[in-house]
């Protein structure tokens, strides 16, 4: 089981990812999206919000409707966010679940492909 | 805490009745009509709305424990197990794009009755370019356009039903006299074809603020097809000789002339456009995010996971479905053996049904105390019978098409092979270029990050 503390790392690792491929932040300056990332075995919850291009993570519960909700186990979201695994696999046997519209979720594994390669 | 967007019971409906219709639905309708006597056809196809009815309320069950758009991929390997849904998933998808090739033939000869000058290679190869173009293009049919699309097909059609029936002074003659129980039997089987593709409205599961509307819209898509399939198939067998419409690969536009001359051609031909197009599409989209999905897991070659870092889309698994559903395609145009996939997605789909009704009881041995938000009503009874119903006329289309047995024990067995020989090899490969050219990056457990 991973820690809060390693899910805010893994986020924080992603979001530097993100700030160092420049052609992420001209391809999603239209997409802005609240994305709300759960642990479903600790206590954990963080907002991911992009708007024009950017990329912030800050922790806690958001207070508006957000555009994607990803709910996992804690050792996934963290493994996820590092990039050690694709959210491909996890996805597929029912570990990750995304609620929102399939162009948000494909969106979402595009960027995470970018970022981390295959 | 809700989601901005969320679609409604309408929208759901429209989309799985949306996805169902399609311009081979009216030769599978004949076809339907051909197997029995009398004015019968009406039975076949209600009996197969009902059975169809019962795996809409198994994948309603399946999809509340596993509301995801991986669909089948993910009900099947929790019920069975990972391999066997990735062979039925792979072979699923194969019969797919056979649907499409079937899909672009009829379609095809419907443009090249009006058009006679325009072979009907050229409006082929026109459909597929349009649709893989909106495709790369990541255009998507927005919610309110498939509504008033699917809505205003169903009314056309139901128009077209009574007009010919009130102009023929139609009086119902041997409303059950099906002619005799294998003819029933394979009637109904078929039948089933004409609502291929209900269920693939289960990924928009993620898209709704409950999963109760996946289901009931399900539901109501089938049994508003049923009535209209029924009305409309009813029209044009009897007003239509039967001999025309069983030859022909456009019944529809006959009979749309028979009752309204060329007006009524003209309001046939745009029925059949915007009723392939959203196929297409449908086809498309499904087909190309299993083949990226796949590829992102690992299943396919890394190649098919490129994105088109201009409009976010899958390009190469995009153009491979296209350059292989024009393949098909060409084919079926030269043999002319569109009927020979109707009948193969009738018994893929029977199979799928079949599955789907074993899963939910498996599921419920297996995983007895996981949450179910929705739960058929019953016990195992709904479950069994679409179980043993689907697995029957399965047997039923191999039994009258044993060809359709053959192609797919060959996909069967070359998805077995591919998934238990190939898959191996290129997950082993992926790992170990992981480990070789990337180590991983989350720090062990007590190591401090730099983020502390």
């Amino acid at each position: 089981m991973a820690t809060h503390e390693e899910i805010s790392a893994s986020l924080q690792s992603f979001c530097e990812g993100y700030k160092k491929n420049s052609k992420l932040e001209l391809m999603n300056r239209d997409w802005n999206r609240v994305i709300i990332i759960k642990a479903s075995d600790i206590d954990s919850q963080h907002i991911m919000t992009l708007r024009n291009g950017e990329l912030a993570v800050v922790q806690g519960v958001s207070d508006q409707n957000p555009d994607l909700v990803v709910t996992s186990d804690s050792e996934t979201l963290a493994d996820l966010f590092y990039g050690d695994i694709t959210p491909t696999e996890p996805y597929m046997n029912g570990t990750l679940v995304i609620q929102g519209s399939e162009d948000d979720i494909v969106r979402l594994d595009f960027i995470s492909l970018m970022i981390w390669g295959e | 805490m809700q989601l901005k967007k969320v679609l409604t019971l309408r929208t759901i409906v429209a989309t799985s009745a949306g996805l169902t219709l399609s311009s081979s639905t009216f030769v599978a309708a004949v076809q339907v009509a051909g197997f029995l006597a009398g004015d019968a056809a009406w039975l076949a196809i209600l009996t197969g709305g009902l059975l169809c009815m019962t795996a809409a309320l198994c994948f309603g069950e399946l999809n509340g424990m596993t509301p995801s758009a991986a669909g089948i991929r993910l009900y099947f390997s929790r019920a069975y197990n990972e391999q066997l849904a990735l062979i039925v998933s792979m072979l699923y998808m194969v019969v797919i794009m056979g649907v499409i090739g079937a899909e672009s033939y009829v379609l095809a000869q419907v443009l090249s009755e009006v058009w006679p000058a325009v072979p009907a290679l050229v409006w082929i190869l026109t459909m597929f370019s349009i649709v893989t173009v909106i495709n790369l293009l990541g255009v998507k049919i927005a919610g309110g356009f498939q509504n008033a699309l699917t809505y205003s097909l169903i009314l056309s059609l139901l128009a077209f039903a009574v007009i010919a029936l009130f102009k023929a002074d139609f009086q119902l003659t041997g409303s059950l006299a099906t002619g005799g129980a294998e003819g029933l039997v394979n009637a109904v089987a078929l039948g089933v074809f004409l609502f291929v593709g209900f269920e693939w409205v289960t990924p928009l599961t993620e898209e709704v603020t409950h999963h109760r509307i996946v289901s009931r819209g399900m539901l109501l898509a089938i049994g508003i097809l049923s009535v209209t399939y029924a009305l409309f198939t009813v029209a044009m067998t009897a007003t239509t000789p039967r001999e025309v419409l069983a030859g022909s690969p456009i019944p529809h536009l006959l009979f749309a002339r028979g009752i309204l001359g060329e007006a009524g051609v003209t309001w046939m031909v745009a029925i059949t456009l915007a009723a392939s197009i959203t196929t297409f599409n449908a086809g498309l989209i499904s087909v190309s995010r299993f083949v990226y999905s796949s590829a992102r897991e690992h299943v396919l070659p890394p190649v098919f996971s490129k994105i088109s870092l201009r409009f976010f889309t899958p390009w190469t698994a995009v153009l491979t479905i296209f350059t292989i559903g024009l393949a098909i395609s060409i084919v079926v145009l030269v043999t002319q053996r569109y009927l020979m996939l109707v009948n193969m997605a009738a018994a893929m789909e029977s199979i799928i049904y079949a599955l789907a009704g074993l899963a939910v009881i498996r599921l419920r041995q297996k995983m007895p105390e996981a949450d179910r938000p929705y739960l058929i009503p019953g016990g195992y009874i709904i479950p069994s019978i679409c179980a043993v119903v689907f697995t029957g006329l399965a047997m039923a289309v191999f039994a009258s098409f044993p060809i359709v047995l053959l192609y797919i024990t060959l996909g069967l067995l070359l998805c077995t092979w591919y998934v238990k020989v190939v898959v191996p090899k290129l997950k082993l490969c992926y790992q170990e270029k992981k480990t070789t050219t990337r180590p991983r990056r989350r720090p062990v457990s007590g190591e401090k990050t730099r983020f502390d």
